[in-house]
């Protein structure tokens, strides 16, 4: 499914409640908008490389339960911008604001 | 065929350059090798740097060091340089009476004034008072919308400040636009119950009213005593994009003029000329000018500048184990510069830019002790060494074998702790001399004026050119241009300034924008060579009238640079001058001249030396 609103893609499957929470607001701070998918997809490589190369923005976030991944437009399925396995509440802040600042042509928060 | 070395000990490298005489006496250069200079320069400490050369430029040619017939060592410039900033203003603001700092993302851009209260203390507000209130870190988002939404509703909220990254999510879910500012590292330091004025600037903007006297005047209801104490406050507010001023009965800021002190220049003549730092760099250096040949600098005891002279001169008798008031500066460089000084009481980590100046002295030492360092070099690889030849002689006789000179020739040597300049006439007349500042002032100055970290930036800043990762696949560079890259680069690179190095990408720390890196890069190296190579031609210019040098080669590490070079030639085209970059050899560039000329003054010289 492809949308032409300018939202970074958040496609999920299954995902962990506090990890969702904590992208959503990394990213609700940096002022970008979004949008959350369910698919039934289970790889996260392959929820977040779908969601980069679908979203207007380029931008895209793969959560599958607690396995989290940071995609960008072109970018190697393999070799996302940032991948974690049950990532920690600041973590994922982080990686939601890192989806936005990939938008904002800004430096990531490492 | 018998192997001769030139060995040329600078203040930051070493260079060595191998020749091969054949026995009808014609020369053939083998292998050069520069390295960083062991220890200062002139010392014993040298001999390590220089048999690490001297073993490198020899493995080149798949032959031991015994192998050398002979090396020749240059009679080293009696003179070292050493560098010292000072600020001669400074502003303290004590008592946490203001913020003002560039969070990424604030929110509810305005102005606001009100009393500061703490969010664990709502219940406390009464209904009439307008409130700004202060949130830390352990208050959730969703809390502090929930608590102030509540709030709201029987008490007068205008303005929030939070400690947390969070000033979006708490608009959001806000009934009310209010302003907010967020990333204030200390809000424990914010003293409860007293006014307080916040404004946040629109997007790409910085603050207008607290950067404004009258501004913050009208906002806090101050008179006109109190509105001149709050101009510094207004001054370090300039170009934030958020700030908070609180007012703090009887206003504790105040804007401290130190002592700057005086500079005493006594000349050879005997004559004294004092004058005082904060006339800034320019009326220093006509003084000094003026001054004609210099005994020694002084400065006035207690102040800033004293200090530093005499931290400058102590540095130099410990490197030369020179007795205490036998070490005499005979030239300064005075650099104007503004440093980023931290403000004490800060909340945000703010600094104020604060007015200082810069100084590159130099000492003259008594004659650098080369013949021990001879002896010693002999003594460890057992090969004959001699001390030949006047640097600067030799430099120019190296500079001649750039292809399209001719005599009478001018070098300008660009190195690390001075600028040496050099003139050879017809006659094989040499005139020559040597002034503070180089390389290291430059590095200095960018270190200052970004507010560097560390000293390895601002020399990286001063060697590369610099751009900006836009996307993970290119960057703009400095001069407009864009530059590919084939795979995906490192993502902590994305977005940052970066520094261009042939097989590399350093990432620049420091959040400096890439066009105040470009402006301070280019400005300190105006400052100080364009300054300085000015300076030292007038003096060996025949009649001190620059024009009457036809042609000037530029050797020295700083020759190397990507943009000086350039700089001077512009600067010289003024005077109808042939400049520009040695090509010692043909081969080694600006590198080397003073090794090449030692080898080279062993053909044209006797041999008796063996």
């Amino acid at each position: 499914m492809t949308t032409n609103k300018p939202t970074i893609l958040v496609y999920v499957y299954e995902p962990d409640r506090a990890i969702i929470n904590e992208i959503q607001a990394g990213i609700e701070e940096e002022g970008v908008l979004f949008e959350i998918i369910p698919k039934t997809e289970i790889n996260a490589f392959d929820l977040a490389f779908e969601a980069a190369n679908e979203s207007v923005l380029g931008s895209g976030i793969g959560i599958s339960g607690k396995e989290v991944v940071l995609q960008m437009r072109n970018l190697n399925r393999d070799k996302p911008v940032f991948r974690y396995h049950e990532p920690d509440d600041q973590t994922c802040r982080k990686l939601g604001a890192n989806s936005a600042r990939a938008v904002k042509k800004m430096p990531f928060k490492i | 065929m018998k192997l001769i070395a030139g060995v040329d000990i600078g203040n930051s490298t070493t260079e060595v350059c191998v020749g091969g005489v054949a026995s009808d006496g014609t020369l053939e250069f083998l292998s050069s090798v520069s390295r960083f200079t062991t220890g200062t320069k002139g010392t014993v400490d040298n001999v390590a740097g220089i048999k690490t050369a001297l073993e490198m430029a020899m493995e080149k040619l798949n032959r031991p060091v015994g192998d050398l017939s002979l090396i020749r060592i240059n009679e080293a410039a009696p003179v070292i340089g050493d560098t010292a900033m000072e600020t001669i203003t400074e502003t303290i603001i004590t008592d946490s009476s203001m913020i003002g700092h560039n969070p990424s993302t604030p929110a509810g851009a305005g102005t606001a004034v009100g009393e500061l209260l703490s969010i664990r203390h709502l219940g406390q507000g009464d209904t009439g008072t307008p409130y700004i209130v202060v949130a830390d870190r352990s208050v959730t988002y969703e809390a502090v919308a929930e608590l102030l939404n509540k709030a709201m509703e029987r008490m007068q909220i205008v303005g929030v400040i939070l400690q947390a990254d969070e000033a979006v999510l708490v608009e959001n879910r806000l009934k009310k636009k209010i302003p907010i500012i967020d990333e204030v590292r200390n809000v424990d330091m914010i003293p409860e119950h007293k006014m307080a004025a916040i404004e946040v600037a629109l997007t790409g903007d910085s603050v207008r009213m607290l950067s404004n006297p009258y501004g913050i005047a009208t906002l806090l209801d101050l008179d006109a005593e109190d509105t001149k104490a709050v101009t510094p406050i207004a001054k370090s507010l300039i170009g934030k994009s958020s700030a908070v001023v609180i007012k703090t009965p009887h206003g504790n800021v105040k804007e401290n003029v130190l002592p700057a002190g005086e500079i005493t220049i006594v000349s050879k003549d005997g004559n004294r000329r004092t004058i005082n730092i904060d006339e800034g760099a320019v009326p220093i250096m006509n003084l000094l000018e003026e001054s004609g040949e210099i005994q020694d600098m002084v400065g006035e005891a207690e102040t800033n500048v004293g200090n530093m002279l005499s931290g400058i001169k102590n540095n130099m008798e410990n490197l030369t184990s020179e007795q205490t008031g036998s070490v005499h500066i005979t030239d300064i460089l005075a650099v104007d510069t503004l440093a980023p000084v931290l403000i004490s009481g800060a909340l945000a980590g703010e600094t104020c830019m604060e007015k200082a100046v810069g100084i590159a002295a130099m000492v003259k030492t008594k004659q650098l002790p080369m013949e021990r360092i001879a002896q010693v070099l002999t003594e460890q690889i057992h090969v004959s060494v001699k001390v030949a030849g006047v640097e600067a002689v030799m430099a120019t006789l190296g500079a001649m074998t750039t292809p399209g000179t001719t005599l009478p020739l001018a070098i300008l040597d660009l190195g690390g702790g001075s600028t040496d300049a050099a003139m050879i006439d017809e006659t094989g007349t040499v005139r020559m001399t040597h002034k503070a500042g180089a390389g290291e002032l430059v590095s200095m100055l960018i270190q200052i004026e970004l507010g560097l970290h560390s000293r390895t930036t601002a020399e990286e800043i001063k060697k590369y050119p610099v751009g900006r990762v836009e996307s993970l696949f290119h960057m703009r560079l400095e001069n407009g241009g864009m530059h590919f890259f084939e795979e995906a680069i490192d993502p902590r690179l994305f977005g940052s300034v970066v520094l261009i190095e042939p097989h590399d990408l350093i990432k620049i720390e420091e959040n400096v924008a890439m066009e105040k890196i470009i402006q301070v890069r280019k400005e300190a190296k105006q400052k100080v060579f364009v300054r300085n190579a000015l300076r030292a031609l007038r003096e060996i210019a025949p009649e001190h009238n620059i024009k009457k040098i036809p042609n000037i080669v530029l050797v020295g590490g700083s020759a190397e640079d990507f943009e000086v070079p350039e700089m001077l030639m512009e600067e010289l085209a003024k005077y109808k001058i042939v400049c520009g970059r040695g090509n010692i050899r043909r081969t080694e560039g600006p590198r080397n001249a003073v090794a090449t000329g030692l080898v080279l003054s062993y053909i044209g010289g006797k041999h008796d030396d063996e």
